[in-house]
């Protein structure tokens, strides 16, 4: 019997109870694609309230980014667990997954979509109104549409940060990955590859995400060149206009 | 370009992780540094148990560091008034360090948790876990554990007002237990046994599971009756109910066999001199 953490007998009896770490993985992925539907939802409203000329709308806004972005995640899922019910409210441990980090990570996706409005030139607003287009048609047709690529890599950032948040979920014996993971590892004693291999399967989650919105967003750019580069020779292209256009002005 | 570059990221990531287990594998001793990740070493720590490398590294360093618990009440509490951690476990690190060290202040304490304990031990940053630690067979595979110094029984707390009286009436209900514990698989045992269905929910700390007795969201409360009974208030009530009964050893790193073989000297010689039943009288653990 070998003393190291890692040695190779310890990683044997990891691969017994796979099955403990795959349940945990899958807790994990799931509550982390209904969290991350839920902060885009809260994130674009709350991002469109707060760069609207709306005061009401705004204070709303702002009440909600500040309250939760100044707040520690792990007291708001405690709270959600051990505080509700004192009132009555028991929601199970799923739901506080979802809401509870879906709704933290709505703060700060609707700090990045405001971010992302405001950069767009006040002027693209003005033009779209002054064509008939309502404030909502404008943001869905003309702004909203400009702000992805700006937006993409640091919502890229929230996704994979809401990914590794929900661990705080082994606070409350959530059954995720982390928690299994935890409960594993101590009852085993054989942290060293329960938390490597655990590291590994947040990466394996994170990685490609990342990857992804690397390369959506060089491609987004390539497209913006052409649209920019047009206009110097010729007279007029709007974002995006059709390649055949462009390779005629290019050449 | 784009794939290459990707190549190159995942190696990079994949031999940063690799660097991360080999350092967490070479904190501790010599013979660990060469194991990293294979099981190579036994050679290597089987002679160094003739001498005794561990006891003169701690006598020429004039303190035994002990990881306790600090949040167990008459078994490692800090005193939030001195500052101080007391309790039985105490007092026995405190005996071993008056035998080896020739003085009972010579000891060095530090807060450990079923999470940190294992690797504590592993990285040298401790040299004994005295911290009601059960003894399993599966434990004894991964560190060394001295004879037991103090048995206990699982009990399990419940609200006053939920009207549970035994275990079964907890049919279909769930059970908050400590992470490392062997609670849970000594009430499941009795709860097959007994035909009932529970369910578990492991936390990390005791004071975990009692706010999750007291929002509702177990049911029960179950470790060790020792330590419950730190936990009981107005408002809960510790069952009659005994389960299986749990063995505290002291635990040391695997590879350091002369410091296992002392304490468990060391043990004996405090349970036969009558002073170990002392100890447990003092802070009215019988």
């Amino acid at each position: 019997m070998n003393s190291s953490p890692f040695s190779l007998d310890k990683w044997e009896r990891l691969l017994v109870d796979w099955q403990i770490f795959a349940g945990g993985f899958l807790t994990t992925l799931v509550i982390a694609v209904l969290a991350l539907a839920l902060a885009l939802l809260l994130g674009i409203i709350f991002g469109m309230f707060s760069s609207s000329h709306l005061r009401g709308l705004k204070g709303v806004s702002r009440v909600y980014v500040e309250f939760i972005q100044n707040i520690p995640l792990v007291i708001q899922i405690f709270f959600l667990y051990n505080g509700l019910p004192l009132v009555g409210i028991m929601l199970d441990k799923f739901t506080i997954g979802v809401l509870g980090i879906g709704v933290y990570t709505g703060a700060y996706i609707s700090e990045v979509v405001r971010a992302g409005i405001q950069s767009i030139p006040v002027g693209q607003m003005e033009a779209a109104k002054s064509q008939g287009f309502t404030h909502v048609q404008a943001m869905r047709y003309i702004i909203l549409p400009q702000t992805v690529k700006i937006v993409l890599p640091p919502l890229t950032n929230q996704a994979v940060n809401l990914i590794k948040n929900t661990s705080v979920l082994a606070m409350i014996a959530g059954g995720d990955l982390m928690y299994r993971a935890d409960s594993w590892a101590s009852s085993q004693l054989l942290y060293g590859p329960a938390y490597v291999t655990t590291g590994l399967l947040y990466f394996v989650l994170c990685f490609p995400l990342a990857t992804w919105a690397r390369n959506y967003e060089q491609r987004l750019k390539s497209h913006d060149v052409q649209a920019t580069a047009l206009p110097q020779k010729s007279k007029k292209v709007f974002w995006g206009g059709l390649p055949e256009l462009s390779k005629k002005g290019a050449a | 370009m784009t794939t290459l570059k990707k190549t190159c990221a995942a190696l990079l990531a994949v031999s940063m992780l690799a660097l991360t287990t080999a350092c967490s594998g070479s904190a501790g001793s010599t013979s660990s540094a060469a194991a990293a990740g294979t099981s190579g070493a036994p050679t290597q720590s089987s002679a160094s148990s003739a001498a005794t490398p561990t006891l003169d590294k701690i006598k020429a360093a004039g303190v035994l560091k002990v990881g306790v618990k600090v949040d167990v009440p008459n078994f490692g509490l800090k005193n939030t008034k001195t500052g101080e951690v007391e309790g039985f476990e105490i007092d026995l690190a405190k005996a071993i360090a008056k035998d080896l060290l020739g003085d009972e202040s010579k000891i060095e304490t530090q807060a450990v948790t079923a999470k940190t304990r294992g690797p504590l031990l592993d990285n040298g940053e401790v040299d004994l876990v005295i911290a009601t630690f059960t003894i399993t067979d599966e434990r004894k595979k991964v560190y060394n554990f001295s004879d037991p110094y103090y048995s206990d029984a699982v009990k399990l707390m419940v609200k006053k007002d939920s009207g549970i009286k035994s275990l079964k009436d907890l049919d279909g209900k769930t059970i908050g237990v400590a992470q490392s514990s062997t609670s849970m698989k000594a009430i499941q045992n009795a709860a097959n046994t007994a035909g009932v269905k529970v369910k578990f929910d492991e936390y990390a700390t005791y004071p975990e599971i009692k706010a999750a007795l007291d929002s509702g969201r177990v049911q029960c409360f179950s470790v060790d009756g020792s330590i419950l009974s730190g936990y009981v208030d107005d408002t809960t009530t510790i069952l009659d109910d005994k389960y299986s009964p749990q063995e505290y050893g002291i635990a040391s790193k695997l590879d350091n066999k002369d410091l296992a073989e002392y304490v468990n000297r060391m043990v004996a010689q405090l349970k036969s001199s009558g002073e170990l039943d002392q100890m447990i009288a003092k802070w009215k653990l019988n």
